[in-house]
């Protein structure tokens, strides 16, 4: 039997706070072998991120490691002295972060980065690095590296950045690399490239890798093996193609349940014909001419659809898109030209929108941290909406029953609430109006699949219950096959595609739309 | 408040900040009762008398008692500071919100004029409003309050954008709730924080501020025993009598640390990661 | 750096110039001093006091004495000086030099100590050289100008000894005479500056430590040396060329109280004299070069800035 290349055994890790030691990591053990690819899965807090920390000897000061080992091949990690340690990180363990604009200096040129790593882990001379760079950077498919090598971080977009930094970390040869969630800050279709990129260079060169991340479906394709955390313990090991046909531990079933499968319809009637709202020529306008400067153009292009009544609409999109656009236009929130046509009325542009408009489209932000005034507790929250709009204020308690929340969270302040929480907060302030049509910008995107999943439960509950219909923006393409009625796809401001769900496969939808589904992963097995 | 109050003291700074405070607030409140000695009370016999028994901080040129004084100054010195800071916090808060809300080219003039304004010194305009205005502590009070307004309206316009982006903000907007609402309701609780601090950190600058101008003979007119005018009544008996120039010295340091501290420590106290 | 951008810098500047004149002119037009009864005295007979009142033009609209005044500024001309008769702008702009140099002195000498201690402060964050930085930097900024300048002279000069306590002298004639009358008063204008520096340095100092890129820095390899040195400091310092700059603003300020006490004639000083002998020409002349310097050295720390860091869009 070759000898494992990480290998931890009965690691036990807290941080002392002032509440007393927190258990981050608990009795995890597990062993990477060479030219293996170990993908280890949790949901925000499960300690992954933690454990990476552990493994690069990069523990905030707070840490105390309770027991355990950490070898990489027959080095004891945790028995490193920190000038030892420096000829270990790059040389023999790379890592490759979530965000590759942060991960830069933004102050040197990204070829001097570059080299500057190879001449320490390799001992190369600055002019050999050069050429090895150069080699390196044409190896990940950057165009014209000589060019790039003398570009700011700031001047390249980020799939580039995270090329560079994976050449970075391939250049320097180590035994195992970290990748820490690697396509998360990217978009879709860049993410995609990422993925491919990695398992070429993977298999290519044969390190071993430890693939961190949220996404079940994601990691299952990469990696040989996959490891689920929970709450700082190791729940199940199995090898990838194993985890979703056959889950053993019930907190990797409900993982596995929470992943957002596009052939699993979660909707199955149909909406109605009268149409609810109707959109045509939408252009929005965010910046004026100023001196010296041009205004820049819209961030939507004559951009046009309706929703009927009690229709899921879902529109898809990258960063830059314009798909949130189309939220703040129809909100009110941006200047915009164009027409709207709401239950038959024209309405003209956002001064125009009156309490029947507003009372009839609400809107469920992104951002849960954001969205709820953190000096108002729940109760008052909940109850501006219900006196505008011709409630009674003593129904905040049925609303919060409405969205699963004990009715005693009415005496809650916002700090006091999860995430998860606070969107629900947010969707019970939308329903208090009684809409007949609710935006939902991106809602479940900060949060974790699980509550994701029961997010996605709750507002088919509630349309069942009220007939509202939505407009759901989002970038999750398989999550929103399971539940729209038709998807819109928008790129760069204009809207490319509006294909029925039963359509999205056919041939004749856009490449651009192909490109998405090919580039959205779903589960293996 | 209990709650924050309770997170304040847990920090150093505003634990010690605070207890400072307090004492201040006394000496203001008491000092003529607290003072030993009438701080008018002439002593020939007694000028220049090193701290002892009979005079705990030493006796001055004129034989005054230097403690008594001190506590007494403490009313024409800290009130007064706290009062420029307030109503300059004031004057700038309504200008940077009102700048903040209206947005656009309004917001772009006001607050170009305002960085033009800020310009010019902060000591500097004091003085030329103090010059017009005439000398005493009054006017000084208000040139100090005229002089911080733009530095607070850039602060609160900060925060106020800031908070105006926030999505609690849009939903009221969306909803259809009127100016007032947004401004009262979901802005201002919100902004009220950062100013608090701002605000406690400047009455620092504010008491400095003012012991510079009656120093310089245009804040607090004599016989009044403000620490600034004590200082600048002292200088020319250093050879003799140093103390007389050290005791109100560290009385205007402690008070600005005081504040410093204090703010530091409201600023740990407020942060909500802080929090819970 | 596009056109456009620099353009508009200067278009700034043209701006606050502006409406630091007509706050400056504002504010002096209603003191409470006739120029004409300054001029000729008290007890002037009422035919003279309106001649001179003519030829000054102080019948003229406001709008027009502002427009004069202007017209006559933007050409270096302040008028004549109540006090002395003589020219404003040429003794103002004299005295400027000579600030300058007092502040020039006190930002190197600030620069000198307070970069290093707020680097040291944040590398040791927590320890003992952090704990005393933070308590040199709370005293620093407790004590105003006049105690400080007060409390040194009581040491320095009239103690000790080693330093005269008052007095200028110029460095084109006595260099070593220059340096030890300007060494007190730099001494003194550095306290502040240093208490507030020192902190500004610690703090983003601390902020680039903790930020991704250092810490990848650290996890690709490079020893403790290279990471502080080319990745953490570099990025650190650049945003200490901004603070600096607003510093001189309160510099400015400073200086008023420093040249009065050690006897400097400097522009702060000139201004403490016209103001207390409300001298108008002196004070209008004296603050709008104040603040236009000012605003100059900003400008200046935003173009510097600019060119150090690349990230900056100049759009």
């Amino acid at each position: 039997m070759t000898t494992p290349v990480l290998s931890i055994r009965n690691y036990t890790l807290e941080y002392l706070t002032g509440a007393g030691p927190v258990r981050v990591l608990q009795d995890i053990g597990f062993d990477i072998a060479p030219g293996e690819v170990l993908g280890l899965v949790g949901e925000s807090g499960s300690g992954k991120s933690s454990l990476a920390w552990a493994i690069m000897r990069h523990l905030p000061k707070n840490a105390r490691e309770v027991s355990g080992d950490i070898r990489l091949g027959d080095t004891d990690l945790r028995a490193l002295p920190g000038r030892e340690l420096t000829r270990v990180r790059g040389r023999r363990i790379g890592m490759v972060f979530q965000d590759p604009s942060t991960s830069l200096n933004p102050t040197l040129p990204v070829g001097r980065q570059i080299t500057e790593t190879l001449v320490t882990t390799r001992g190369l001379s600055p002019k050999e690095a050069w050429t090895e760079a150069l080699a390196l950077l044409g190896h990940v498919e950057l165009r014209n590296p000589e060019a790039l090598m003398k570009r700011y971080p700031h001047e390249i977009s980020g799939g580039e950045k995270q090329r560079i930094l994976i050449a970075t970390a391939f250049g320097c040869r180590p035994e195992l690399i970290v990748f820490d969630e690697p396509t998360t800050a990217l978009d879709v279709i860049t993410g995609a490239k990422i993925l491919e990129l990695f398992t070429r260079l993977r298999a290519e060169t044969g390190v071993a890798a430890l693939y961190i991340s949220h996404d079940l479906a994601l990691v299952s394709r990469v990696a040989d093996r996959v490891a689920v955390m929970k709450h700082g313990k190791l729940v199940e090991e199995a090898p990838a193609d194993r985890i979703f046909r056959a889950p053993q531990h019930p907190e990797t079933q409900i993982l596995v349940d929470a992943v957002p499968r596009p052939e699993r319809r979660l909707v199955h009637d149909q909406p109605g014909e009268r149409v609810l709202l109707a959109a045509q020529d939408i252009s929005v306008h965010y910046a004026r001419r100023r001196l010296f400067r041009p205004a820049p153009p819209p961030a939507t292009q004559a951009v046009g659809f309706d929703v009927r009544a009690g229709e899921i609409l879902g529109v898809v999109g990258e960063s830059g898109s314009g798909k949130s656009s189309i939220a703040r236009a129809l909100t009110g929130l941006a200047d915009f030209s164009g027409n709207i046509r709401f239950d038959g009325r024209p309405i003209a542009a956002g001064r125009a929108m009156d309490r029947q408009y507003r009372r009839a489209v609400q809107i469920v932000f992104q951002h849960p941290d954001s969205s709820l005034n953190p000096r108002q507790k729940v109760g008052e929250i909940l109850a501006r909406p219900l006196r505008l709009f011709g409630g009674n204020v003593a129904d905040v308690g049925k609303l919060l029953e409405q969205v699963r929340l004990p009715a005693s969270f009415a005496d809650r302040w916002p700090h006091q609430l999860s995430g998860g929480q606070k969107q629900r907060v947010a969707i019970a302030r939308a329903f208090a109006a009684k809409p007949s049509l609710v935006i939902c910008d991106e809602i479940t995107a900060p949060l974790d699949v699980s509550v994701q999943a029961s997010i996605i439960e709750l507002l088919l509950t509630l349309r069942a219950e009220t007939g509202t219909a939505y407009l759901f923006i989002t970038h999750d393409l398989n999550l929103i096959r399971q539940i729209a009625h038709r998807i819109a796809v928008m790129r760069g401001g204009e809207l490319v595609d509006l294909l029925s769900i039963d359509a999205i496969d056919a041939e004749h939808v856009h490449p651009y739309t192909r490109d998405l589904i090919a580039a959205s992963p779903t589960p293996v097995g | 408040m209990t709650d924050l109050l309770r997170r304040l003291v847990r920090t150093p700074q505003g634990a010690i900040g605070l207890l400072l405070l307090l004492v201040l607030a006394a000496v203001c409140l008491f000092g003529p009762w607290l003072a030993p000695q009438d701080p008018e009370k002439i002593d020939f016999l007694g000028r220049f008398r090193p701290a002892g028994a009979e005079n705990w901080f030493g006796a001055d040129q004129l034989g005054r008692d230097v403690l008594s004084r001190l506590l007494v100054g403490a009313r024409s010195t800290i009130p007064m500071a706290l009062a420029a800071t307030l109503l300059g916090t004031v004057i700038g808060s309504v200008v940077g919100t009102a700048s903040a809300y209206l947005g656009g080219r309004w917001d772009e003039a006001i607050m170009r004029t305002i960085d033009a304004v800020m310009a010019v010194p902060g000591l500097l305009l004091a003085l030329l409003l103090v010059s017009t205005l005439g000398n005493g502590a009054t006017n000084a009070m208000v040139a100090i309050a005229v002089a911080f307004a733009p530095g607070m309206a850039r602060v609160t316009r900060s925060v106020a954008l800031n908070v105006r982006n926030q999505d609690y903000v849009k939903a009221a907007i969306v909803r259809g709730e009127r100016g007032s609402w947004i401004v009262f309701r979901e802005m201002l609780p919100n902004v009220m924080a950062p100013v608090v601090i701002e605000t406690t950190i400047r009455v620092s600058f504010a008491v400095m501020l003012f012991a510079t101008l009656s120093f310089l003979g245009l804040g607090a007119q004599p016989p009044a025993s403000e620490w600034g005018l004590m200082v600048a009544d002292a200088r020319q008996y250093v050879h003799q009598a140093p103390w007389i120039l050290i005791a109100p010295s560290i009385a205007i340091a402690v008070t600005a640390i005081a504040f410093n501290l204090l703010g530091d420590g409201l600023r740990d106290a407020m942060n909500p990661r802080n929090e819970r | 750096m596009s056109l456009s951008w620099i353009l508009r810098r200067l278009l700034l500047i043209v701006y606050t110039v502006f409406v630091v004149s007509v706050l400056v002119f504002g504010i002096t037009q209603v003191l409470p001093a006739d120029a004409a009864v300054t001029l000729l005295g008290e007890n002037a007979t009422a035919d003279a006091l309106a001649a001179i009142r003519d030829r000054l033009g102080l019948g003229a609209p406001i709008w027009m004495q502002y427009l004069r005044w202007v017209g006559h500024a933007v050409t270096g001309d302040f008028g004549l000086s109540m006090r002395t008769g003589q020219p404003v702008g040429p003794e103002m702009v004299a005295a400027l030099g000579r600030s300058l140099l007092l502040a020039f002195a006190a930002i190197a000498l600030m620069l000198v100590i307070a970069v290093p201690l707020g680097v040291v402060a944040a590398v040791r964050q927590g320890k003992l050289a952090d704990t005393l930085t933070s308590l040199v930097s709370y005293l620093g900024v407790a004590f105003p100008e006049f105690v400080t300048a007060t409390l040194f002279a009581m040491l320095l000069a009239d103690t000790l000894q080693w330093l005269p306590a008052t007095g200028y002298v110029s460095p084109f004639e006595d260099v070593w005479g220059a340096v030890q009358h300007l060494a007190l008063p730099v001494l003194t204008a550095s306290v502040i500056l240093v208490a507030h520096v020192s902190r500004m340095v610690r703090s983003e100092t601390l902020d680039v430590l903790h930020s991704d890129y250092v810490r990848a820095a650290r996890l690709k390899g490079l020893p403790e040396r290279t990471v502080l040195m080319r990745h953490a400091l570099r990025n650190a310092l650049l945003p200490v060329v901004t603070i600096v700059a607003l510093d001189v603003g309160y510099l400015l300020g400073g200086i008023i109280v420093i040249e009065e006490i050690f006897a400097i004639p400097g522009i702060g000083r000139q201004l403490m004299v016209a103001i207390t002998a409300r001298d108008l020409p002196s004070i209008q002349a004296g603050a709008l070069i104040m603040s236009a310097t000012y605003a100059v050295a900003n400008t200046l720390a935003d173009v510097a800035y600019a060119f150090l860091d690349k990230r900056i869009r100049y759009d």
